[in-house]
């Protein structure tokens, strides 16, 4: 089946109405990922944009149609393997298991209980939609923020001019913990990223998985809602945010650029960026090349 | 519903839904003329507010669309316009 | 019967779980909770406790997975000491606020700085506002049996509160005593599976663990955890007596009262240093001085009122306290019991008596002085200033 007629055949398991900005690249993962998952599913949602958003409901009422936690903002793998494991013990490993969480509640104060569930092979799908800051409370830096972005915590002021440090490029970090499959995702690249949330979810019965998908922000970032898919595809493009996996396998580039377009294109016309410096850019491109050649090597055959 | 005891907080009645259809200050509107039923809006609307039926013809839904213009953008055949709110259409 | 065997606290902690048949465990090794998490290990590897054990990388994961765990319904264990628990306090406030119920084991240590790996309490009476039903046992055989007591107060639909078994770390966990072990028969004939099902994870049954809830609602939840406390003082004397029945030890529910009937003066204890007091206790009566020891075995919930009566008509009291309450100069459970006797009309001579923080000792010799204190002042109410049992 296409990818589109996978979404289109699935329930839309999230309320439809949420409060999540115009445009919200984690909307459109979150809603993916729980098509694709469907309600046969246990969520975990820690703070942030999605919890924010109303995945987790108000008062008495939920925000899904399918069991859903909000966790804290550093349990959520630590969290989802003591469900993951009573599900085992009962003997209905059917139910998929399911972390949707930020990069701050992955790659920051999350990161410990991340790694640790990674480490033990828990049997679940960790999906960490990456909007590169900590958004829902208003943009404040992360340790996915890239270089030189302004954010609220690292705001563009006369002695420092945005983040002084180049991102943490959490993927290949966890590809590092021998789990079951991990895999990078972009919003703009919808086909590849329905696949990789299938593979995973085969793989959450096996053990531990994890995708990690590029989350454009309108409102933290600063462009127009419009644009999300095209700022994710100019990440990919750039190899800003390079497409890849890993199976049991070994690694494999998904999007072969044969010609990047350079980062300079890549941040064009977004705020965060606009004080970007040459040296900054040309640092951003060498971290860029750096990872990417990284990338090649491991997935060489 | 039973008087609620207010032992663990749960959220069981029902899902809470928000009015998202009043943010829209543009509607996006298909124009079934330049459009070939490619369902590409359906796969990128962050709100699933467009829909397929079984014959694979796609119509957007307005209740929730919070009208960003997404659809619009990555229609390869364009046939997708944003309108003003509160005009003719 | 039982089978008495030689036990240290940790192990008679770790009989006391696996007999308890949790389904899963997750523990993180910290000093002197350690062999509690070897030992659970040692009987899962062996084929001979069939739980779900998660090596977990810190305690706040610890709790995390136990948490999700009970989310599902399941009855679940874990233990830790002093830095443990600081640092799974996030999700230990959440266990109870969640209302899942459990047993977790507490080698209480003292907190650093100064840099300590002995004995305390002051980890345990920090986090006594976090929602926790808190036991503190005195001896291996109790801690056994309140792990198992401990699961059915727990589970007990009126109280549904995660419960600490806390003991004095190295003098209880790591001392060897007699303890009589029940058999798995006869705690199957006690504890049954647990049912809890007010909140579960369950595609079967959809709902939203915890949605953000406004001041008005979460009064509610407080309100109605609050009343669970209340009940629970009755359900700990309930769950007391049954055990008797059963296995033939009582232990007086939230507190225990030794020679207190007509003693004039009496020394309050938590833990560990029961037995040292009951010996000065006995060394005073020898001596003339009508001595009687309070133990203290609950501090959450408090049960003011079953303090306030065992204190009525006495003359002077003083409160030994394994920590301290930082701003008030004295014991926690010093403040604590004066709250608790405020509305009486009796007027006592009292006192808080700080003693055995970082593994210090607290001898016999300690306690007697103490109660002489106490017999010597016991015709000046009022509270006299706080004594340090400090030694050079």
């Amino acid at each position: 089946m296409s990818y589109i007629d996978v979404l289109r055949e699935s329930k839309n398991v999230m309320t439809p109405g949420s409060s999540a900005c115009q445009g919200c690249g984690g909307e459109l993962v979150t809603r993916r990922v729980m098509q694709i998952a469907g309600p046969n599913s246990v969520y975990a949602v820690p703070p942030g944009c999605m919890a924010g958003a109303g995945t987790v409901g108000w008062n008495y009422k939920s925000g899904i149609h399918a069991p859903i936690h909000i966790t804290l903002l550093d349990n959520t793998a630590a969290f989802l393997t003591g469900v993951s494991e009573m599900y085992q013990r009962k003997g209905r490993a059917d139910v998929n298991m399911v972390a949707i969480a930020g990069d701050g509640a992955s790659a920051d104060c999350g990161f410990q209980s991340l790694s640790g569930a990674a480490e033990r092979n828990s049997k679940m799908l960790y999906v960490c939609y990456d909007n590169e800051g900590y958004m829902n409370t208003g943009f404040q830096r992360s340790s996915t923020t890239s270089l030189g972005s302004r954010t609220s915590t690292t705001p563009i002021g006369s002695a420092i001019n945005g983040k002084e440090q180049q991102q943490k490029y959490l993927p290949l970090i966890m590809a590092m913990h021998n789990l079951e499959y991990c895999a990078t995702a972009s919003i703009s690249n919808m086909a590849d990223l329905v696949k990789k949330i299938e593979k995973g979810l085969e793989a959450s019965k096996k053990g531990f998985a994890y995708v990690h998908i590029f989350a454009s922000c309108p409102t933290g970032w600063g462009y127009a809602p419009q644009e999300s898919i095209d700022v994710a595809r100019r990440a990919v493009k750039s190899n800003a945010f390079p497409l890849w996996e890993k199976t049991r396998d070994g690694f494999k580039i998904n999007y072969d650029n044969k010609k990047p377009i350079p980062v300079s294109e890549f941040v064009k016309g977004i705020t965060k960026y606009k004080t970007l410096t040459e040296e900054n850019i040309a640092s951003m491109q060498r971290n860029v090349d750096s990872v990417y050649a990284t990338l090649k090597k491991l997935a060489a055959e | 519903m039973s008087e609620r005891k207010h032992i663990t907080p749960i959220g069981d009645d029902g899902v809470y839904v928000l009015d998202t259809g009043s943010w829209r200050v543009f509607r996006p509107v298909m124009n079934k003329e330049k459009c070939i039923e490619c369902g590409i809006c359906l796969t990128y609307c962050p709100v699933s507010s467009i829909v397929g039926d079984e014959n694979k013809v796609y119509t957007i839904t307005y209740d929730y669309c919070k009208g960003c213009g997404i659809c619009a953008v990555e229609c390869p055949h364009k046939a997708i316009d944003m309108v003003p709110e509160g005009g003719t259409k | 019967m039982g089978k008495i065997k030689a036990l240290t606290g940790n192990t008679a902690a770790t009989v006391g779980a696996a007999l308890s048949r949790p389904d899963l465990i997750a523990a993180y090794p910290i000093t002197p909770q350690s062999s509690v998490a070897e030992g659970l290990s040692d009987l899962v590897h062996d084929g001979q406790l069939d739980s779900n054990l998660v090596q977990v990388e810190s305690e706040h994961s610890a709790m995390s997975v136990v948490q999700g765990a009970a989310a599902v319904g399941g009855r679940v264990f874990t233990a830790t000491s002093a830095q443990g628990l600081a640092l799974m306090y996030e999700p230990y406030f959440r266990m109870s606020t969640l209302r899942f119920p459990m047993v977790m084991a507490l080698a209480t240590r003292e907190m650093t700085s100064p840099e300590t790996i002995w004995s305390g309490q002051q980890d345990a009476i920090s986090v006594r506002e976090a929602g926790w039903i808190q036991f503190f046992c005195d001896s291996n055989q109790e801690v056994l049996d309140m792990i198992i007591q401990g699961y059915m107060i727990s589970e007990h639909p009126d109280v549904l509160i995660p419960v600490n078994v806390c003991y004095d770390g190295f003098y209880s966990s790591h001392l060897i005593e007699g303890v009589d072990v029940p058999s798995q028969e006869e705690v199957d004939a006690f504890l049954p599976a647990p049912t809890f099902n007010h909140a579960v994870l369950d595609p079967r049954t959809p709902m939203a663990l915890d949605p953000m809830t406004p001041g008005n609602i979460l009064m509610k939840y407080r309100k109605s955890h609050l009343d669970a406390m209340e009940k629970a003082i009755d359900v700990i004397d309930e769950i007391d007596k049954k055990f008797e029945k059963q296995f033939g030890r009582s232990y007086g529910g939230c507190i225990s009262e030794y020679c207190c009937e007509d003693a004039d003066v009496i020394i309050v204890t938590i833990a560990g240093m029961t037995g040292a007091g009951m010996d000065a206790v006995d060394l005073a009566r020898k001596n003339g001085i009508r001595a009687g020891l309070l133990k203290v075995r609950a501090i959450r919930p408090f049960p003011a009122k079953k303090i306030a009566a065992a204190l009525k008509g006495k003359k002077a009291f003083a409160v030994i306290d394994r920590s301290v309450s930082f701003g008030w100069s004295e014991g926690p459970v010093h403040m604590e019991i004066k709250a608790a006797i405020a509305d009486t009309d009796e007027k006592y001579m009292h006192m808080s008596v700080i003693g055995g923080l970082g593994g210090a000792d607290i001898s016999v010799d300690d306690m007697y002085d103490c109660i002489t204190y106490l017999d010597r002042c016991k015709n000046e109410p009022g509270e006299h200033e706080t004594r340090w049992l400090m030694k050079d």
